[in-house]
């Protein structure tokens, strides 16, 4: 199990949740789908579809409360997991490469192609390139996208027409509206053009619109602003195995394997926040050198450097140093402080900051 | 937020009020809802779609509505007195509505001491160009089943409702013989005793 990949244990994960909710529907303990899942009258309900019932009906359900705070708390808790883990959406959408399967291609061979650059560069570490940054930069946990609009959208088309409107073109209820009119088909022979409608607006969805995740499902803008409170199960860099961090290297693997366009190794600068995190694990599969964990808790890299540090740092802001290889490699003084930074390792500050090529 | 965001993200937006507006207007059909859904205003509101009164009925008299009763209404719970009839869980629950109780979003809803005799889920209707007893066949079943005496004879003994008696609960429409006899009821799609929604 250990060795097998996220990607199949995610799959994995979304079937076996679906085969659960489909047990649901033809038995009678009240399973329900994913806008409401639980046994009986215990669910745990849909963020969306909480907030959107709120709105239409002006009015705080009372009995959807405790279930929609206890979706907060798993969100504060394990962030956008429910995209990853849960939501049927990328695995439809992986199954049904479509129309963009030679874009796919191509990103794929490019990734490839920087992969083996990547490893030259390890091989002959002078030619990287790095300016050196005072100071650690706070990682940029929290940014929102095109998908808040939708979510805004969302929320207006419901507060004037009454309904929630969402949960009509919803991916992930409409996965599960076609399996059961597909179920009711056989079991009642119950006709309606729903059997086909509900596929085929899914199939659109999927075929058409790839970056849904990224850049459209209001649901998961709207985890993503909850997910602002997430800070545990980041994606962690360990800095000694990383080369980016330990040798200047312009590694963009991980950056490439995310799937949300984040990057792990370089937080600070990474244009999509940390909020945004599906905890997929593509990224830390694709280190080649097993530099990204997902610990609870990240240990805290050291506000204030090491002193050694410090006097490199000084060191060369004084001559206005800018090094034409890895920092800690640029000078014979800077041995001793590397040395010390090992001893310290996971206490060092991130100091530099890579010009991308 | 780049310029392609703003225009994917604008364009989302104005495709969800716009879905909004058609769902909402689209071939609207009025409904059969499950007991305490008969506010229709506030049950599409509060609707998820998410089936769990249709699963735990132990009737199984639910079904989701079709995309034929309107896309807003697709999925959502309306009554189908052909594959079972309402008996306010009596049986297996003593009275307690299922439906009811497992309502995430509490769209289904009854007042407090609510009871078989004061919920009201519809109302029967026979149509006497296909009941069996309008065609004077001397047919009596529903009237024999009904559990609330909302069903008795005319003078010429055919079937009629007492509308104030009558709660929708659709063992009339569950047990009529009509479409058994199509011979002499001709083509008609549904059985001769419905029950249809109070507005
Ligand atoms: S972003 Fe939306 S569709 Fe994508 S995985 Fe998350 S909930 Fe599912
Ligand atoms: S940062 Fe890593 S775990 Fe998070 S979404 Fe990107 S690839 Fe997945
Ligand atoms: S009250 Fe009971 S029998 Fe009647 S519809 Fe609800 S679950 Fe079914
Ligand atoms: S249980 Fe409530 S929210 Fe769910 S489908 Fe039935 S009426 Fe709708
Ligand atoms: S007339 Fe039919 S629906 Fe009305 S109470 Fe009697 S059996 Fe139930």
């Amino acid at each position: 199990m250990k060795n097998m990949k996220a990607q199949n244990l995610r799959t994995l994960s979304v079937l076996v949740i679906g085969a659960i909710i489909i047990i649901g529907f033809i038995t009678k303990i009240g399973i329900g789908n994913l806008s409401a899942v639980g046994i009986k009258n215990l669910s745990l309900i849909c963020p969306l579809g909480a907030v959107e019932t709120a709105i239409a009906a002006r009015l705080l359900i009372p009995r959807a409360i405790i279930p929609f705070l206890i979706g907060v708390i798993l969100i504060i808790i394990f962030g956008r997991f429910f995209c990853s883990w849960v939501c049927p959406m990328p695995l439809l959408q992986r199954w049904f490469p479509g129309l963009q399967a030679k874009e796919k291609a191509a990103k794929d061979a490019a990734d490839a192609e920087h992969i083996e650059a990547v490893k030259v560069d390890d091989a002959a570490v002078t030619a990287a390139q790095a300016t050196v940054e005072e100071g650690a930069k706070k990682a940029n946990s929290f940014t929102l996208d095109s998908g808040t609009w939708v979510l805004v959208g969302a929320l207006a088309s419901t507060a004037i027409f009454g309904f929630p409107v969402f949960c009509l073109v919803c991916p992930v209820g409409l996965t599960f509206a076609s399996i059961l009119a597909f179920m009711r088909l056989f079991q009642f022979g119950e006709t309606t053009i729903s059997v086909l409608l509900f596929p085929a607006i899914l199939l659109a969805e999927v075929l058409l619109l790839r970056k849904w995740c990224q850049k459209i499902c209001p649901l998961g803008a709207l985890i993503s602003i909850i997910a602002g409170l997430n800070k545990f199960f980041r994606p962690t860099i360990d800095d000694s195995k990383c080369i980016a961090a330990s040798k200047g290297i312009n590694c963009q693997i991980c950056h490439r394997a995310c799937p949300q366009g984040i990057d792990p190794a370089r937080p600070a600068t990474s244009e999509v926040g940390l909020n945004n995190c599906t905890k997929c694990r593509e990224c830390a599969d694709a280190c080649p050198y097993g530099a990204i964990s997902f610990p609870f808790m990240a240990e805290k890299k050291a506000e204030v450097a090491a002193p050694a540090a410090e006097y490199w740092v000084r060191y060369r802001s004084e001559l206005g140093f800018v090094c034409g290889a890895g920092s800690d490699r640029a000078s014979p003084a800077n041995q001793k402080g590397k040395q010390y930074w090992d001893r310290g390792s996971g206490r060092r500050r991130r100091l530099i900051r890579w010009r991308s090529k | 937020m780049s310029r392609r965001s703003f225009i994917v993200g604008g364009a989302g937006l104005a495709a969800l009020l716009g879905i909004g507006g058609i769902a909402k207007y689209a071939g609207v059909s009025s409904l059969l809802r499950p007991p305490g859904g008969q506010d229709e205003k506030r049950f599409i509101a509060l609707c998820l779609r998410c089936q769990k009164c249709r699963e735990v009925c132990p009737n199984g008299c639910i079904m989701p509505s079709k995309t034929e009763d309107g896309f807003v209404n697709a999925r959502t719970p309306k009554m189908n007195f052909k594959l079972g009839w309402c008996d306010f869980c009596a049986e297996a629950y003593k009275g307690v509505p299922q439906c009811v109780k497992v309502c995430p979003s509490q769209a289904l809803k009854l007042p407090d001491g609510a009871t078989a005799t004061s919920i009201k889920i519809g109302v029967a209707v026979i149509d006497k160009d296909s009941c069996l007893g309008w065609l004077l066949k001397g047919c009596r079943t529903c009237v024999d089943n009904c559990p609330y005496d909302a069903l008795t004879l005319d003078e010429n003994n055919r079937p009629v409702v007492v509308e104030n008696k009558c709660n929708g609960c659709g063992l009339c429409e569950y047990v009529c013989v009509s479409l058994k006899n199509a011979s002499i009821t001709g083509r008609s799609k549904d059985r001769a005793i419905i029950i249809k929604p109070l507005n």
